[in-house]
């Protein structure tokens, strides 16, 4: 059995507080950015999203590492929030309501009807496949941003990812900023935006 | 079900890329998008920290509410007295309730016999019977 951090090593939840309070106009901007990318291909607000990190933060439930920056941590903790509710979502099909508090509560609408779920695998996977289409589809004057896209949806990364395309560190970071910036625009909220 | 998963795994390694994207970039790229996109994200950010702020010290004064009166909170501050003030504590009570007083027994109160134990456990008892007066009490005194 491992021992829990020693205190020592993470911030307190006063710590997390004033580092959480102290973040400039850009951080914030910073944040909300990561969230509505997080939120892109579920059915939850950026809003929600960050407040339930924050809360995680403030109430000591997800700890921070002295050695870790602050915005890091929170968009780890949102990465992590995202893949649970998209997973409780996945597995019940039900409405989620965010309180007032902010807290993630949950309205049983239907029992699952099994009988559906094959259905669902190929609308799914339908859906998914239109998708890409559609995303590639905005890189139809670009082939090296499409060849990039490739990469990135096989799981490539890092260097791998960059020799695929033969840019340089500077023209490979153009390159994916280009792709975060067109995608922003076609899907500002969500993939059916 | 393994492709449908595939299919949307895809998508899910892409808004990976995008997140790392946004936490690479460097602050004078985002405000120039912030600036042409009209974005008020930073604002709606600030905002979703106050409410989960406010909601955080709403659920702490919440759960100290529920928590029965003159039981562990109670007990917690009388333990958090030195023992000196503790027994200053009991006399004041001992001394303007001679029935109280009188009650204990003679060589206790001749020879202050008194543990610090006794004098704690007496002055919880008296605060869970609601006798005691309700004093400040300095966080970490003991």
């Amino acid at each position: 059995m491992q021992p829990r951090h020693s205190g020592a090593s993470l911030l307190t939840r006063v710590e997390v507080k004033r580092s959480i309070s102290a973040l400039t106009a850009v951080d914030w901007l910073r944040l909300h950015k990561v969230a509505r990318a997080l939120c892109r291909d579920a059915a939850f607000q950026a809003d929600d999203l960050l407040q339930e990190a924050f809360q995680r933060a403030l109430d000591g439930t997800r700890q921070c590492a002295r050695t870790l920056d602050i915005i890091p941590f929170l968009a780890g903790v949102m990465r992590s929030i995202a893949s649970d509710w998209r997973k409780a979502r996945k597995r019940r099909p039900e409405m989620s309501l965010v309180t007032a508090t902010g807290r993630l509560q949950e309205v049983v609408l239907q029992v699952r009807d099994h009988g559906c779920v094959a259905d669902e695998v190929l609308v799914g996977n339908e859906e998914a496949a239109r998708l890409q289409q559609a995303i590639f589809a905005l890189f139809a004057d670009d082939a090296v941003a499409q060849s990039l896209l490739e990469g990135i949806m096989d799981g490539l990364a890092g260097a791998q990812l960059r020799s695929l395309t033969g840019l340089s560190e500077t023209e490979f970071a153009s390159k994916r900023r280009l792709i975060r910036r067109r995608i922003d625009k076609a899907y500002p909220r969500d993939w059916t935006s | 079900m393994s492709q449908n998963k595939g299919q949307w795994s895809r998508l899910d390694r892409l808004t990976e890329t995008l997140v790392d994207d946004i936490l690479a970039s460097s602050d004078a790229e985002l405000l120039a998008e912030a600036a042409v996109d009209e974005d008020n994200g930073g604002t709606l950010a600030r905002r979703a920290f106050e409410r989960a702020s406010r909601s955080v010290v709403v659920r702490r004064s919440r759960r100290n509410t529920y928590t029965p009166p003159g039981r562990r909170l109670a007990a917690a501050n009388i333990r958090a007295l030195d023992p000196k003030t503790a027994r200053g504590w009991l006399d004041a009570y001992l001394a303007s309730n001679p029935e109280t007083a009188g009650q204990l027994p003679r060589a206790a109160r001749r020879d202050n016999t008194l543990s610090d134990e006794d004098v704690y456990g007496m002055l919880e008892a008296l605060q869970q019977r609601g006798v005691l007066t309700q004093k400040p009490i300095e966080q970490g005194r003991r």
